[in-house]
């Protein structure tokens, strides 16, 4: 239990699966973290926010999709993330959905290690015209983790960056800094809300992917 | 007769999807169309990864894409979904890559609970990039292939029935009018 003089501590992962350099989607993901810590920290809890660019991993993200095995920077990702109270995970969107990347990334992760775990979806593309991938493809993968998503999952199109917050545009979709902010709240209500003790071990008894591997399956 | 490329998107040396998919290759085979496998597990893991296409073995995988008239699409089920390592390679293609080709999802998983993975997740995937018809796709469920005995890859009497009709069904769409067409329209152009 926490102590009265004592912060509440929450710590954020925020992964970012954007290719190139600069980023747009390591732009909103830094948005989308920022945001979460402001909301935290208006709801009087202490965040940590912790960024996981998965360009930086690819490649042993491949060697342990061969192998099993992560190597160490993977691991500290992959705890990270696991370790974490609130996840942000932020994609490009490549035909209609999140990048190979991303899903290497999903792939490798133990069966069961973000089930319950509160999450918050973004996505990038260079038009609005495949905004619906957040909720068509994002949300039904992250269902079968079982994660808890929050209601908003924020799409930012290129043109997006530019509007200011408050201001609607011509379709009456709420700017990106709005959408952002409601996200972001609603992810810091979720992780002060959840009953999930913060910290590491709070998945229940996940398969590894090693076992996995060998096995072909998660437990049937 | 038809060029036909075979992709498979497992990471595993022996994979029971790439079995899977030579079972339904052999088929091809039978019929007389021209069959080619492409494991992407042997591409260049930095090269994909980057989607440096300049890179040879890149570069005649995506030729290969282009050239072929018609496609099968396998995959392990990973998550619900299709692997991570079928979308790296199908992120690095050009965005209408499929044009004009019938393509044939295949799917292989651990439990029949996906069996509606290949509809939902890969099927837009192959309509996004621009795919003419894509015919009625299959998943096996990996307790019916056998991939390491040498026998028969597929050991269960009602999935041969459903694989064969499925085959059946691509093979019938490769020799029509409107493959047809397509092909002069590729070859021509
Ligand atoms: C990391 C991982 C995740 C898996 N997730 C699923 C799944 O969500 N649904 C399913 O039906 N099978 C799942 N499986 C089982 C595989 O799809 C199945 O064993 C498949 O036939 C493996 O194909 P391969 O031998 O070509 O790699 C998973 C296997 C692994 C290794």
């Amino acid at each position: 239990m926490t102590g009265i003089d004592e912060p509440l501590r929450r710590r954020i992962a925020v992964v970012s699966a954007g290719l190139r350099n600069p980023s747009s989607t390591r732009l909103l993901a830094d948005r989308l973290g920022e945001a979460v810590g402001r909301a935290l920290g208006d709801r009087g809890a202490v965040a940590s926010v912790e960024l996981v660019e998965l360009r930086d991993h690819a490649h042993d993200l491949t060697n342990m999709l061969h192998t099993g095995f992560a190597s160490p920077e993977l691991q500290v990702a992959l705890d990270a993330v696991q370790g974490s109270d609130g996840l942000v995970a932020v994609t490009p969107i490549y035909s209609g959905t999140f990048t190979g990347l991303f899903k290497n990334f999903i792939d490798v992760l133990p069966e069961g290690a973000l089930a319950g775990h509160p999450v918050l979806l973004g996505a990038t593309a260079g038009t609005a015209r495949h905004s619906l991938a957040v909720d068509h493809a994002l949300r039904p993968l992250f269902a079968y983790l079982r994660a808890v998503v929050v209601p908003t999952g924020v799409f930012a199109a290129t043109d997006d960056f530019g509007h200011s917050q408050g201001v609607r545009q011509d379709d009456d979709v709420a700017p990106l800094a709005d959408r952002v902010q409601r996200a972001a709240r609603e992810l810091a209500d979720v992780v002060l809300s959840s009953s999930r003790p913060p910290a590491v071990d709070s998945f229940d008894d996940p398969t590894p992917f090693e076992q996995l591997l060998r096995g072909g399956g998660p437990a049937r | 007769m038809a060029s036909v490329l075979i992709l498979t998107g497992s990471p595993s040396t022996v994979s029971r999807t790439a079995a899977l998919a030579g079972h339904v290759a052999d088929d091809l085979v039978a019929e007389g169309h021209e069959v080619q496998v492409l494991h992407l597990r042997d591409l260049p893991a930095e090269a994909v990864l980057t989607a440096d296409t300049a890179h040879p073995s890149i570069a005649a995988a995506v030729r290969a894409v282009i050239a072929a008239d018609a496609l099968v699409v396998a995959t392990p089920i990973y998550k619900a979904s299709y692997s991570g390592l079928l979308k790296v390679f199908l992120d690095l293609l050009p965005q209408s890559a499929l044009q004009g080709k019938a393509v044939l999802p295949l799917a292989t998983g651990g439990t029949v609970a996906h069996l509606l993975a290949i509809d939902y997740s890969l099927r837009p995937v192959l309509v996004s990039l621009g795919a003419r018809h894509i015919t009625t796709g299959r998943f096996v469920l990996d307790a019916h292939i056998d991939h390491r005995s040498g026998g028969p890859v597929i050991v269960d009497d009602a999935t041969i029935a459903c694989l064969d009709r499925t085959s059946a069904a691509f093979r019938a769409e490769l020799r029509s009018p409107d493959a047809q067409l397509s092909a002069l329209a590729a070859a021509t152009a």
